[in-house]
């Protein structure tokens, strides 16, 4: 047998032992030793002295000192901590409340619930489990469809896993050679995208066919307002905001006011309420801000640094290399649109606070305290590391320290917690890594026998064209998705393809955006989707299996058309990293 | 001593490493906020760091293998495996113990001490910086970790042999596990109706079992 002809048995055999069950890392080592030693065995050799035991602890230590696997255990612990810090119920109650005059308002706020939590968790299981036990019981008591509900669950619940920073993409990027950030950057907006597309849905489903999802009874939508704002309301205007500013300047009727324990009103008081009342413009204008400042001013010092650095370079044949497009100043059209939307957003935010009254202060308290600090760090962790402020790693350093605070300060936090988060973080880095281990042998080996260019040669005399290449490379993906669990997925078979990609001019940027949307997909499929399997779980038992898959169906075709529209307008994955760092 | 005293002794050492070694995810991720702190406030970026990063991490998950390990919570291709019987889990895991992870691991122990030995025969240096700090303490982590995976494959060894004979898996040590966040969300929830919070609770880790095996276990095929 020749030598690629054993690569290429043993890729074949790699599918079928994995199917054994054996620990995937543990497989992969094994097959590597086996095959690389019959690829390094020279005869006469004691077989202790095989070189391919040499290359097993090489790899070890190179898969030891991967710069970019560093970042796994920070983020991993910063989502475990986040996970256990954030009180996801209240999170779903106050969200539900911000949108109860929105059709299917329950769903709604289930999803939107979904991709927060999953931004911080990343872990399906846990996400359908809790919201079915929060969202789904409500949901169905309110009188809507089954299908609907178990859809908006499942598809939201696995959502966690491709929307930034999810551990996925930094385990592509090792395994592609591509940066994190960039991937990151180029995950943002189809993340996003996606979840929105769920959104459109829901609510187009649920205006189309209002039966599916009942407005909520009345007592369900009040919203909790103490009562001592009702009489404060009454002694100064309807409208918080004026009340709480004149109260500040003519206090005495508000000290006759007694809040709910018993005591009059205070400054503090009235102070604390106008300062939550100011958080949606101090929200909008704090980014309004930032954009301001990388666009404009963070350019400017750049611009001026530059020149020195070049000269040092001291190459004077070369051309220096193009900057990127965030780097040469804002275009003209910038102004145009920044004010054109910082208008927009004042006039909206006026109309907010002139219609500001007791209910809208109170939603605005509850989200403050429920979803915001979780937001908060998501937001700074991704933007000091889209704006190439930090590298991943230590971005991923910050926000894990960012989210033990934030725990300390919501008091969700004590020791228990604390070594539960620590412990976790290191079973699932210690399943990621070794996983690395073992395939940094395979592919080590895999390489000497040659097995990759018998594949390419293969492909390439199908004669495809890049699109039929990409339909063929994301069916395999999809497929694979069904047994196999995604870090098994990146890390033996998208090695496979990353080389074909340059053969049919793909962007491996945008190749491996789509890969991370089609497990969605493939997660989302029935019979063998593991998220129904966890909502049926927890679900009452007049719910069937059927019924969870019919309702998923749906969300695993807008899965599908994401990707099309992604295939179809690259522009939406690449601009972010294009922008940001350039070609 | 018991089989199952053994088998727990040996889980108990793994643990007790990984466990020690788990911390070193907070020394990790203090050093790189407080080289943040320095780099970008103080301006005063320090040329090791690098250097000390990867050593915690490595170090880090190469502990952890074998505390992973005795927690059976290695990634699995399990979609078949898990609706399998017990007596057939067993062969397939003792086969492949031996054909795959004995020479693998036996390789780490051997190969890597030769490789530790070579580093600290030549004081070897990191080559990241200029003054790079030793590293050869570091490779010695690779056949410290290698003995400690193997210590406890033998133990999963005697596990698998111990379930041909009696039919049944023998007990793991009670550890952390994912799903207990369900637990705690719901413990202090004020939204949620008791029954649904009870049943998940109690639940929780079945539905992940249930889960993993995609219903092929039968009973939730309805």
């Amino acid at each position: 047998m020749t030598d690629p002809a054993l690569g290429l048995l043993m890729l074949g055999l790699i599918v079928v032992v994995i199917m054994m069950g054996f620990p995937t890392a543990f497989t992969l080592m094994g097959l590597g030793i086996f095959f690389g030693f019959i690829a390094f065995y020279v005869p006469g050799e004691s077989w202790v002295h095989n070189r391919v035991f040499d290359l097993m602890v090489q790899r070890t230590y190179g898969a030891m000192t991967n710069d970019v696997l560093i970042s796994i255990p920070l983020f991993v612990l910063m989502g475990y901590v986040m996970e256990r810090g954030a009180l996801v119920d209240k999170m779903f109650y106050s969200i539900q409340l911000a949108f109860r005059r929105v059709p299917a308002s329950l769903a709604v706020a289930t999803l939107i619930v979904c991709t927060f939590w999953g931004i911080a968790s990343g872990l399906v299981g846990a996400v359908v489990v809790l919201m079915g036990v929060i969202a789904f019981n409500p949901m169905l008591r309110a009188g809507y469809d089954v299908k609907l509900a178990s859809g908006v669950i499942t598809a939201g619940g696995t959502l966690g896993i491709l929307i930034p920073p999810s551990v996925m993409i930094i385990v592509f990027a090792a395994v592609a050679g591509q940066s994190v950030v960039k991937l990151y950057a180029a995950a943002m907006f189809p993340g996003f995208f996606l979840a929105f597309l769920y959104l459109v849905y829901i609510i187009g489903w649920a205006m189309i066919n209002p039966k599916i999802a009942p407005r909520l009874p009345e007592e369900q939508t009040r919203v909790p307002v103490p009562a001592w704002v009702r009489q404060f309301q009454a002694a100064y205007s309807r409208n918080m905001p004026v009340a709480l500013v004149s109260a500040l300047f003519s206090p005495t009727r508000a000290m006759a006011i007694k809040a709910d324990d018993g005591k009059p009103l205070g400054y503090w008081t009235l102070f604390k309420n106008l300062g939550f009342a100011l958080v949606p413009f101090t929200l909008i204008a704090l980014t309004l801000w930032g954009v301001w400042w990388y666009v404009v001013i963070h350019q400017q010092v750049t611009v001026e640094a530059a020149p020195e650095a070049l000269q040092q370079l001291g190459s004077p044949g070369l051309t220096p290399a193009p900057a990127a497009p965030s780097e040469a100043g804002p275009p003209s059209a910038f102004y145009t649109w920044f004010w054109a939307i910082a208008a927009l957003a004042g006039l909206v935010l006026a109309r907010y606070y002139a219609r500001m009254d007791g209910d809208r202060l109170q939603v605005v308290k509850l989200l403050t305290s429920s979803v915001m600090p979780l937001g908060i760090l998501t937001v700074v962790v991704l933007a000091v590391i889209l704006f190439g402020i930090t590298t991943a790693t230590e971005s991923a350093g910050v926000g894990a320290a960012g989210a033990f605070l934030l725990a300390f300060h919501a008091r969700t936090l004590d020791w228990k917690r604390t070594k539960e988060a620590v412990f976790l973080t290191a079973k699932t880095t210690a399943m990621v890594c070794w996983l690395f281990v073992g395939s940094a042998l395979f592919s080590g080996v895999f390489a000497i026998l040659g097995g990759q260019a018998l594949v390419e040669q293969w492909v390439l005399s199908l004669n495809m064209t890049p699109v039929q290449f990409m339909i063929l490379s994301q069916a395999i993906i999809f497929l694979l998705g069904w047994p196999l669990e995604w870090t098994e997925i990146i890390i033996i078979f998208v090695p496979i393809f990353l080389p074909l990609l340059k053969h049919f001019n793909i962007d491996p940027v945008l190749w491996g955006t789509l890969v991370f949307v089609n497990l969605q997909a493939a997660f989302l499929s029935p019979p063998v989707a593991m998220s129904a399997f966890y909502l049926k779980g927890v679900a009452p038992s007049h719910v069937t299996l059927n019924q969870i898959f019919s309702g998923m169906m749906p969300y695993m075709l807008i899965v599908i058309l994401c990707m099309v529209i992604m295939y179809l307008w690259p522009g939406m994955t690449l601009w972010l990293p294009n922008y940001l760092y350039g070609g | 001593m018991s089989v199952q005293g053994f088998l727990h002794t040996i889980d108990g050492i793994s643990t007790w490493v990984g466990k020690a070694a788990a911390w070193l995810i907070m020394a990790l991720m203090t050093v790189v906020c407080v080289e943040v702190f320095k780099r970008y406030i103080m301006n005063a970026p320090t040329a090791w760091i690098f250097d000390l990063d990867n050593m915690l991490y490595g170090t880090l998950f190469m502990l952890c293998g074998a505390y992973t390990l005795a927690q059976n919570a290695h990634v699995r291709g399990d979609f078949l495996y898990s609706s399998m019987r017990p007596r057939t889990q067993a062969t397939l895991d003792l086969l492949l113990y031996l054909v795959f992870f004995v020479p693998g691991i036996a390789a780490l122990i051997y190969a890597g001490y030769d490789y530790a030995a070579d580093s600290w025969r030549i004081a070897e240096h990191s080559n990241v910086t200029a003054e790079g700090p030793p590293v050869y303490h570091f490779k010695t982590v690779i056949p410290i970790a290698g003995a400690l995976v193997m210590l406890q494959g033998i133990a999963e060894i005697v596990r698998c042999v111990v379930c041909l004979k009696t039919g049944v898996w023998p007990s793991r040590l009670k550890d952390v596990a994912e799903t207990d966040v369900i637990e705690e969300q719901l413990a202090h929830s004020e939204y949620v109706d008791d029954d649904a919070r009870r049943i998940a609770i109690e639940r929780a880790q079945r539905i992940d079992e249930t889960a993993r095996q995609r219903g092929m276990g039968g009973e939730l095929n309805t």
